[in-house]
C-alpha cells in the first residue's frame, strides 16, 4: 500500500500543520493545531486543503476548538476551509468540538468538492459553551456555512446562524432540550446509488438503538447523491465522540472494506 | 398604455389592501376608467385571486396530507404537544419560511425568463440546490414527490408553457422539482402577483403542518384554525425577508436540528401515520 506524503505549501502562526504519522493502511494522520489556544476575536484563519488523487488523509485537532470572548471593536473571527478530495482520494476530518465561549462571534464557512470516486468522512461537533461550568448557549453569535459539492453538483448545503440571545436555542425547532450537536458527512463519489439507501438503513437501525429520548437523539438520511448525513443532538457531550466512531467504523467497513485507524482518543 | 401601468397598480393595491381595492384605485391612479375597462381588470384580478387560493388549498389534489415532514416523530417522543405549537410553528416559519420563500420567489422570476435554455439550466440548478438544503431524505422526497404533482396537474388545467419546460427539462436531465420552486414557477407562469404567491406558498405550508398536528395530538379544529389565524402576520414577515435576498448570498440562514433528527429517525418509528 503506498504511503500518502503531507506537503504543506505555506503556515503561518497561530496555525500549524503537525507532521504526518504513516498509519498501517498508507493512510497520513496528520494534526492541525493551534498554537494560540484558541481563536481570539478578529482571528481570520484559511484552511487550503488539497488530497491528490488516490492518496489518504486523516485529519485531526490536538484539542477542542475554543472560541474566546468577543473583544469590541474587532470583527468576527472567521475560519475559511477550502477542500478538493482528488479522484479516488480519501479524506477523514475527525477534528475535536468546537466550544463557543460566552461572548464569542465565530463564522465558520467551508467548502469541500470531491472528484470521481472521492471518499469523505467529515464530522463536525458543537458544544454548548463550557458546560461544565454551566455556561450554556451564552455565545453572541456562531454562523457556519458548508457547501458539500461532488464534480460541482451540491450534495449539501447548510447555512446555519444561532444567535441564543435573539433567537432561542431551547427552541423546538431548534436544539430543544439538547445542548450538543453533531453532524457526521459519509460519502464516496460514484457508489452505486442503491447502496445508499441499505447502509443508512443499517446505520439507522444503530442510531435508533444509541436514541435515548431527551438524553441523546441519533438520526441517518440519505443526501441527494453519493453519501449520507448522521446528525445527532445531546444534553452531554460526552457520548458523541464515541457515536460517531461507530458509525464511522461500520461505514468505513461497508465502504472500503477496512477498519479505520481511530486517533488516540477518549472516545 | 395607460390601463397597463393601472393594472400593475391595482395589482400592488390589493396586496396592501386586499378588502378595498378600489378605494385605492379612486384615490392613488388620479386618471378617469372608463367602466367597461374598469369591470374587466378587476374580473381578470379576481380571477388570479380565485386561482391563487385554489393552489394554495390544502384539499388540492398533490398528496400533502400524506406528510408530517419530521413531526410525526417529535409528537411520538412527546417533545412536540398542543400547548408548544404556537411558538414551534413561529419559530419554524422563522427558520424556514425565509429560505422556502426565496426558493419559491427565485422560480417565481424564472418563468417571465425569454431564454429557454437559461430558464431550463436555471431550473435544474435550483431544483439541486433545494435538494442540498434539506438533509433528510423523506422529507426531501416528500416536496419532490409534491411538486412534481403540483406542475402536471396545473398543466392539466392550463397550457402554461414554462411548466411543459420545467417538466420536460427534469423528465430528460433527472432530478427533483420541489414544492417550493413548483408553487413559485405555476404562479409566474400563470401571472399571479409575485408578492400574493409567496406568502400564499407559505400559509399552505403552515396549514399543511397544522393539518398534520390535528390528526397527531388533540387539536380541534377551532385551535387549529386559531393558529394559522394568528401566525398570519408572522408568515408575512417572514415572506417580505426574502424579497431582497438572493440564493447566492450566504446571507439567508436556516436551521431546525431537532426536525431533522426526527425526520432522520421517522423510518425507525413503529407505527406511522405520515409517509415523511
Amino acid at each position: 500500500m503506498p504511503h500518502t506524503r503531507l506537503t504543506v505549501c505555506a503556515q503561518q502562526p497561530p496555525l500549524r500543520v503537525v507532521r504526518a504519522f504513516h498509519l498501517g493502511d498508507g493512510t497520513a494522520l496528520t494534526h492541525l493545531h493551534n498554537l494560540s489556544g484558541g481563536v481570539l476575536g478578529g482571528d481570520q484563519m484559511e484552511f487550503d486543503i488539497e488530497v491528490g488523487p488516490r492518496a489518504r488523509a486523516q485529519l485531526t485537532s490536538t484539542g477542542a476548538t475554543r472560541v474566546y470572548r468577543h473583544r469590541a471593536g474587532m470583527p468576527d473571527a472567521v475560519q475559511r476551509m477550502q477542500v478538493q478530495v482528488g479522484a479516488d482520494a480519501l479524506l477523514e476530518y475527525l477534528p475535536d468540538p468546537l466550544i463557543p465561549f460566552a461572548g464569542a462571534r465565530y463564522q465558520q464557512a467551508t467548502r469541500i468538492d470531491l472528484a470521481p470516486g472521492a471518499g469523505l468522512f467529515w464530522w463536525e461537533l458543537v458544544a454548548p459553551g463550557r458546560d461544565a461550568r454551566a455556561e450554556i448557549f451564552a455565545f453572541e453569535r456562531l454562523q457556519t456555512t458548508l457547501d458539500l459539492t461532488a464534480e460541482g453538483r451540491p450534495l449539501a448545503l447548510e447555512r446555519a446562524c444561532l444567535e441564543p440571545q435573539i433567537r432561542p436555542l431551547t427552541s423546538l425547532v431548534r436544539f430543544g432540550p439538547y445542548r450538543h450537536m453533531a453532524t457526521f458527512y459519509i460519502c464516496r463519489v460514484g457508489l452505486e446509488p442503491d447502496r445508499w439507501p441499505a447502509l443508512e438503513a443499517q446505520l439507522n437501525n444503530i442510531a435508533d438503538q444509541m436514541s435515548r429520548p431527551g438524553e441523546m437523539l441519533w438520526g441517518v438520511s440519505t443526501l441527494p447523491a453519493h453519501g449520507l448525513v448522521v446528525r445527532a443532538l445531546s444534553y452531554s457531550g460526552r457520548a458523541l465522540p464515541g457515536g460517531l466512531a461507530q458509525f464511522w467504523r461500520i461505514a468505513r467497513r461497508e465502504l472500503y472494506g477496512q477498519e479505520p485507524v481511530l486517533p488516540r482518543k477518549v472516545y | 398604455m395607460t390601463i397597463i401601468r393601472l393594472t400593475a397598480y391595482i395589482n400592488r393595491s390589493v396586496i396592501r389592501s386586499w378588502f378595498f381595492p378600489s378605494i385605492m384605485i379612486t384615490v392613488r391612479a388620479g386618471v378617469l376608467l372608463r367602466p367597461a375597462t374598469l369591470r374587466f381588470v378587476m374580473s381578470d384580478n379576481a380571477l388570479n385571486h380565485l386561482r391563487l387560493l385554489q393552489l394554495a388549498d390544502s384539499a388540492l389534489p398533490v398528496g400533502a396530507l400524506a406528510h408530517s415532514f419530521g413531526l410525526e416523530t417529535l409528537v411520538t417522543l412527546e417533545v412536540l404537544t398542543v400547548p408548544q405549537l404556537e411558538p414551534f410553528l413561529a419559530d419554524y416559519l422563522d427558520e424556514v419560511g425565509v429560505l422556502e420563500g426565496l426558493f419559491c420567489r427565485t422560480a417565481y422570476r424564472l418563468a417571465a425568463n425569454p431564454d429557454q435554455t437559461a430558464m431550463a439550466q436555471s431550473w435544474l440548478d435550483l431544483n439541486r440546490r433545494i435538494s442540498a438544503f434539506k438533509p433528510v431524505r423523506e422529507s426531501r422526497a416528500a416536496g419532490a414527490m409534491l411538486g412534481r404533482r403540483l406542475l402536471r396537474l396545473v398543466l392539466d388545467l392550463e397550457a402554461l408553457p414554462p411548466v411543459e419546460r420545467a417538466l420536460a427539462v427534469v423528465g430528460q436531465e433527472g432530478g427533483d422539482i420541489h414544492y417550493s420552486a413548483a408553487f413559485g414557477l405555476a404562479g409566474g407562469a400563470l401571472g399571479l402577483d409575485e408578492e400574493l404567491t409567496v406568502p400564499a406558498y407559505l400559509h399552505q405550508v403552515l396549514a399543511g403542518l397544522v393539518s398534520a398536528c390535528q390528526r397527531l395530538m388533540p387539536l380541534g379544529q377551532s385551535q387549529a384554525s386559531w393558529l394559522i389565524w394568528t401566525l398570519k402576520p408572522v408568515l408575512i414577515r417572514v415572506a417580505a425577508r426574502s424579497c431582497h435576498q438572493t440564493l447566492e448570498e450566504d446571507a439567508v440562514f436556516s436551521s431546525t436540528p431537532l426536525i431533522d433528527v426526527g425526520g432522520m429517525g421517522h423510518p425507525m418509528l413503529a407505527t406511522r401515520l405520515f409517509m415523511s
